[in-house]
């Protein structure tokens, strides 16, 4: 190969530029070996000894710049040369985002960091709420599996700063009007909740926003916390906070049944409770909510109406008559097999509301978190008579992220139960927030048309009902998202509720039918 | 007290030792005389203590040479006879208080700097760097010519040297530190900077000795811009002598590579080495026809600095360095903040204005290292597997010695705690 | 009651979150106005149960 020199006559170059150049230059297409210095002797021996020497290089002084290279051609030679005056040239990329390795540095530098957001693994999320309560820092503890009596040191920890902390298993809080983990973006407005439910707390928060109102505060306490060794600390935080906030004027409080002792304890705190509120126990009865001078919901639609009355909003989701005419549309065309209800949730809460609600139409729903344990699918059984599966269970989500967030959790269940002639029904939910799926509706739209081609061609027809939770603030848009599963001809219904009230009717009149 | 409030406690113990060092070049003195524990037919070398049959090529020769130097043996080959029948010991610097740059050795006639830690009492030790000529023991070449020049060293420069630093009543080094603050070193593999610095406050002492080869010193000194690592690295020394003796601590005090292997030490267990095989560093290469084939493993001492907190753990002192070995500002910043992320403390010292005037991290927790899973880079001369220096860049320093060094912490702690 | 004042404050601070998990979640609350700040957190030792229980011996490394 050829060799190509240049040089520059008077140009200083320090040895520590020229150094990095010669790596620049030997890295280019085209060059075989090249060397970039400052004609000094020791640089003219290191050529010669190379074999890229010349007299002209020779000739030069110590204060001339060269570039020497064998290079397959001109063109590569000075292809190579532009390169590496490029390079020279280039200076660090600007601002480049800043990450931390640990809590206790990020806080150094950004000293008014108020909150502490944590998704890692649950068994390692005690040490990290630790270290941010010790950093002064609110937490909002999206983790999983955390033990109770972990859950219970590091409320108490927090209790004793006079810091809140959400969760573990804290899905849902909108703070300061930041959808935080999962949840959806809200309109603010005079309603503060504190939740043990993210998707409870998120549908109420949904239903407000959609009525026009919204929410100033949302807590999330994560799922354990009005249990017996948690002992509610986060929802008795919440209350006295959002008590003490001024823009807070309505108060509304969503949670399963909690533990005996733990509701003793709560019913005595609503009993005190200042300003108007809505309780949603899910399981207690009037009486025991009524007493305490709180206004008793026994479904979260109901939850989200009943607090909406508080301001005087007539908002409707919608009567019974509805659905039921739309279940005689549902079934026709029908095949004379198809008789079951197939439901595939993203989430607990919404299983267990849509199993309780279609319970007695079905009569029993096959599960894997059934309501109660006769009705256990086995380890990855599906499409057994009535089914419910709940698509975030750990069988599911071991090691990836919630189905909100990754949408192909859930996708293999729509032609699944299609491919089965007796699924008559089938039920979905959508959640939309920040990080999640983009369009989660769009997403099955080609498996839904699929599963009607299967439907068709054995001479019947697939009833899909789908309600979506989320607001028309949430970057996927609500009105787009339903819009996207009407086309694909699904019925969407406003809330879970109805959906499964309507799945009810439609394997109500399967039953007549049959 | 709990095993984890000894540990802080001897934690703090040992910081307060590395950044109240107060570091004075004192003497210039024969090994024989200086070093304790020091042999007529000892050889220091540098890394983890090594079986001589294992040594690379430019140790032997280094080990060799010195042989030859020090009138041990009359030719390579009787020397390398006299090694493999261990009648010719090799020791490893570290556990001397010494350090041995690159594929320096030292043997027991060969002149060292004496620098004491006035602060905590530790002294430490090191040859003279040989100057910019790449034909040196110190870069594993032996042969007249070095033979020459390390006679030299020997005789009229160690003379002049010794009475100019005894004249001063001791140098500074921590004042030579604070002053070139600012000025680009990274004082691991780029000191022009210390070394000028050295030299101002040398010169006028030296002009005073009267020997005939006076001035001929005076230039060696004056045109070497390395001058500054040997003496720092026997300051280091001294730092890392009195560390050693604090019972508990998890810092990081010692550490070098051999070319075969690489080792740390750290303070709770004195001199006890934890070893795997030496990483390559990676950088730039003195002459483009070099591929990573012909490098050896990390070889040498010089990176005692490091565990001091400067080279790469204050690669933004001196970002030029970074630059030289195809990095950029950026990653000069990450490389310290990566440091200071497993490191207990700061110097004072010597604040560096363009990071916001903060000191470099010093005093590497094991604990850090392998619990962040986060590793510091040291930067490093690379040698040739045949001798000779390749190139410059930096290496991750390897998790598996940061790991046994936790072990065998946890070893030595339940000894002393009866378990 | 407890002392609510820490929250009163958060209530009526600007809200600037610490997020230490997915980094996603950090760029979803700055796209939605909010300051985020990133820590990339990994498993202590690398997940090494063996190495924790060490270094939890030697009493942490924070």
């Amino acid at each position: 190969m050829p060799i190509f020199t240049r040089i520059q006559k008077d140009r200083y170059i320090d040895s520590l530029e020229t150094l990095n150049q010669t790596a620049v230059l030997n890295d280019q297409p085209g060059i075989e070996s090249g060397y970039v210095g400052m004609a000094t002797d020791v640089f003219k021996e290191v050529i010669e000894e190379i074999g890229l020497g010349s007299p002209e290089i020779q000739s030069c002084t110590e204060a001339d710049y060269v570039i020497v290279a064998e290079a397959e051609s001109q063109d590569a030679f000075d292809n190579a040369v532009n390169a590496l005056i490029s390079e020279s040239a280039s200076s660090d990329e600007t601002e480049e985002k800043k990450y931390y390795s640990n809590i206790r540095s990020a806080v150094i530098e950004h000293p008014r960091a108020n909150l502490c957001q944590i998704s890692v693994p649950g068994e390692y999320a005690l040490e990290e709420v630790k270290k941010a309560l010790n950093a002064g820092l609110h937490c909002c503890v999206f983790s999983n599996n955390v033990p109770l009596d972990q859950e219970r040191e590091m409320k108490e920890l927090a209790s004793e700063k006079g810091l809140l902390c959400m969760g573990p298993d804290c899905g849902v809080a909108n703070i300061n009007g930041a959808a935080l983990v999962l949840s959806s973006i809200n309109n603010r407005g005079p309603f503060g909740i504190v939740g043990a439910s993210g998707t409870g707390i998120q549908h109420v928060a949904a239903i407000l926003h959609e009525a026009g109102t919204g929410v100033s505060q949302t807590i999330g306490t994560g799922g354990n916390d009005l249990k017996e060794p948690v002992g509610g600390i986060t929802m008795l935080m919440g209350i006295d906070a959002l008590e003490a906030d001024p823009e807070t004027k309505y108060i509304i409080l969503i949670s399963r049944k909690p533990a005996d002792s733990v509701l003793e304890k709560m019913l005595a705190r609503i009993r005190t409770m200042k300003k108007p509120r809505v309780v949603f126990f899910m399981g207690c009865d009037k009486e025991t909510i009524e007493e305490t001078g709180a206004i008793w919901a026994d479904n979260l639609d109901n939850c989200a109406l009943r607090a909406l009355e508080l301001i005087g909003n007539d908002y409707s989701l919608g009567d019974l008559d509805e659905l039921k005419e739309t279940a005689k549309k549902a079934v026709k065309g029908m095949a004379p097999e198809q008789k079951y209800v197939r439901a595939a949730y993203t989430g607990g809460t919404y299983l267990d509301e849509g199993m309780r609600t279609m319970w007695e139409a079905a009569g029993g729903i096959w599960s894997n978190a059934p309501l109660s344990p006769e009705w256990k699918l086995k380890d990855g059984e599906t499409g057994k008579g009535h089914t419910a599966i709940d698509y975030g269970e750990e069988e599911f989500t071991l090691g990836r992220p919630h189905p909100a967030i990754d949408a192909s959790i859930r996708r293999p269940a729509i032609l699944k139960e299609a491919a089965d002639p007796e699924t008559a029904v089938i039920v979905l939910d959508f959640i939309l927030t920040p990080p999640g799926h983009m369009d989660p509706c769009g997403y099955v739209v080609p498996d839904i048309r699929k599963a009607q081609e299967i439907a068709a061609a054995r001479g019947g027809k697939i009833a899909f009902v789908a309600s979506v939770l989320g607001t028309t603030a949430d970057w996927q848009d609500i009105r787009k998202q339903e819009e996207e599963l009407r086309e694909a001809g699904v019925y969407v219904c406003r809330t879970n509720y109805r959906a499964a009230l309507l799945a009810s009717e439609i394997i109500k009149l399967r039953k007549e039918n049959a | 007290m709990t095993v984890g409030e000894k540990v802080a406690a001897a934690n703090r113990k040992v910081l307060d030792i590395m950044t109240k060092a107060r570091l004075v070049w004192t003497d210039v003195k024969p090994a024989i005389e200086a070093v304790p524990g020091m042999e007529r037919n000892l050889i220091l070398i540098p890394g983890p203590p090594i079986e001589p049959e294992d040594l690379p090529v430019p140790l032997k020769t280094s080990v060799c040479g010195a042989a030859i130097h020090d009138g041990l043996a009359k030719s390579m080959e009787e020397a390398w006879e006299m090694v493999l029948k261990r009648e010719i010991r090799i020791g490893s610097s570290q556990n001397y208080n010494c350090g041995n740059a690159a594929s320096s050795v030292m043997s027991s006639s060969m002149p060292v700097f004496v620098v004491e830690d006035k602060t905590s009492g530790g002294t430490g030790y090191c040859v003279p760097h040989p100057g910019s000529n790449p034909r040196v023991l110190r870069w594993g070449i032996y042969g007249d010519d070095v033979e020459e020049n390390l006679s030299f060293i020997r005789g009229d420069y160690a003379a002049v040297l010794g009475e100019a630093v005894r004249k001063s009543g001791g140098i500074d080094l921590i004042r030579i530190l604070s002053r070139t603050a600012g000025m680009g070193d990274e004082n691991h593999n780029r000191q022009p900077a210390a070394s000028m610095a050295l030299a101002l406050e040398l010169v006028p002492y030296l002009l005073d000795v009267d020997h005939p080869a006076r001035d001929r010193v005076i230039k060696e000194v004056c045109a070497n811009d390395r001058f500054f690592l040997h003496v720092m690295m026997a300051g280091v020394e001294a730092v890392m002598q009195s560390c050693k003796k604090v019972p508990y601590s998890t810092v990081m005090v010692g550490m070098g590579g051999n070319g075969i292997e690489f080792g740390i030490q750290i303070a709770g267990t004195g001199n006890r080495w934890y070893t795997t095989e030496a990483p390559k560093i990676s950088g730039i290469f003195l002459k483009p026809t070099t591929t990573e084939a012909d490098l050896l493993g990390y070889l040498g001492d010089s990176c005692v600095t490091e565990v001091w907190g400067l080279g790469g753990m204050s690669a933004i002192a001196g970002p030029s360095y970074l630059r030289m070995t195809g990095g950029t500002f950026r990653d000069a910043q990450e490389r310290t903040e990566k440091a200071r992320q497993v490191s207990l403390g700061e110097h004072t010292f010597a604040p560096v204005p363009w990071d916001d005037y903060r000191g470099f991290p010093v005093g590497v927790d094991v604990r850090k290292v392998v619990g962040m899973n986060v590793l510091p880079i040291s930067h490093g001369g690379s040698a040739l597997k045949t001798g000779g220096q390749a190139g410059a860049g930096a290496a991750e320093l390897p998790m598996v010695c940061f790991r046994e060094a936790v072990e065998g912490l946890v070893e030595e702690i339940k000894k002393l705690e009866g378990e | 009651m407890s002392d609510v004042s820490k929250i009163l404050n958060l209530f009526r601070s600007e809200l600037i979150t610490v997020n230490v998990g997915p980094r996603s979640f950090a760029e979803v609350l700055e796209k939605q106005g909010y300051e985020a700040v990133q820590v990339d957190w990994k498993p202590a030792a690398g997940g090494d149960k063996h190495m924790q229980e060490l270094l939890e011996y030697l009493g942490g490394w924070e």
